[in-house]
């Protein structure tokens, strides 16, 4: 059955969303089937789209807020906090 | 995981851009490049093309980028020639097109996906 959940998390203070944790996040959001969206201000990004992401232009200590659609959309929400979360 | 080949007319360029691309895939995604002229001088030099899709080739196929002109020609002529799908010229912006497809590769997407990402790099805004 389809689900479709929202969670925000922070950027670690000293981490903006630059090159190497953008495609940390990336690659992680690569492991689940749902579409999943990044939020960060008034703009939006596919968080499978390396270059959308960096695009956001999100830096340190700013809340992003993921959005997962699909079966495994609260895994992948997890998974992508987790990863937000563990960026140093 | 699908390899990546950067054909410039810069030895400099393309290595460069390799390790960019690189610092941002990691060590699993073999990044080859193919640039200048064998004798240095600024050009395409085919066999050395051919050598580096040799070394990006893992078996799950390979996306090549190029940056102008006659290095599209020069993979198009060699690719014509062996057309099979399993290595494709994205027909994308070098840098960006060239980062994008490395990423995408690292998480083990199929070379559809890869050099996809590597062309939706030309609608991607900076800012």
């Amino acid at each position: 059955m389809p689900t479709s959940s929202e969670v925000q998390v922070a950027l670690p203070a000293g981490v903006d969303l630059h090159a190497r944790p953008a495609a940390e996040l990336v690659r992680t959001a690569m492991r689940f089937d749902a579409r999943i969206v990044v939020r960060h201000g008034d703009r939006q990004a596919d968080a499978k789209s390396l270059l959308a992401i960096l695009a956001l232009g999100a830096t340190a200590g700013t809340t992003l807020r993921l959005e997962a659609d699909g079966p495994d959309a609260p895994g992948a929400l997890e998974g992508l906090a987790a990863c937000v979360a563990g960026f140093a | 995981m699908v390899g990546i080949v950067l054909v410039s007319h810069s030895s400099e360029l393309a290595a460069g851009l390799a390790e960019l691309a690189g610092q941002m895939a990691g060590p699993g995604v073999a990044i080859e490049a193919a640039g200048g002229r064998a004798d240095g001088g600024l050009g395409t030099d085919e066999d050395q093309v051919k050598a580096a899709l040799v070394r990006a080739d893992g078996g799950d196929g390979v996306v090549v980028l190029a940056d102008l002109g006659s290095s599209i020609l020069t993979v198009r002529h060699l690719l014509e020639r062996r057309a099979n799908g399993h290595v494709r010229l994205a027909d994308a912006p070098f840098v960006e097109g060239a980062v994008s497809a490395a990423v995408i590769a690292s998480a083990g997407a199929p070379v559809e996906d890869v050099a996809r990402a590597a062309e939706e790099a030309r609608d991607a805004h900076k800012l």
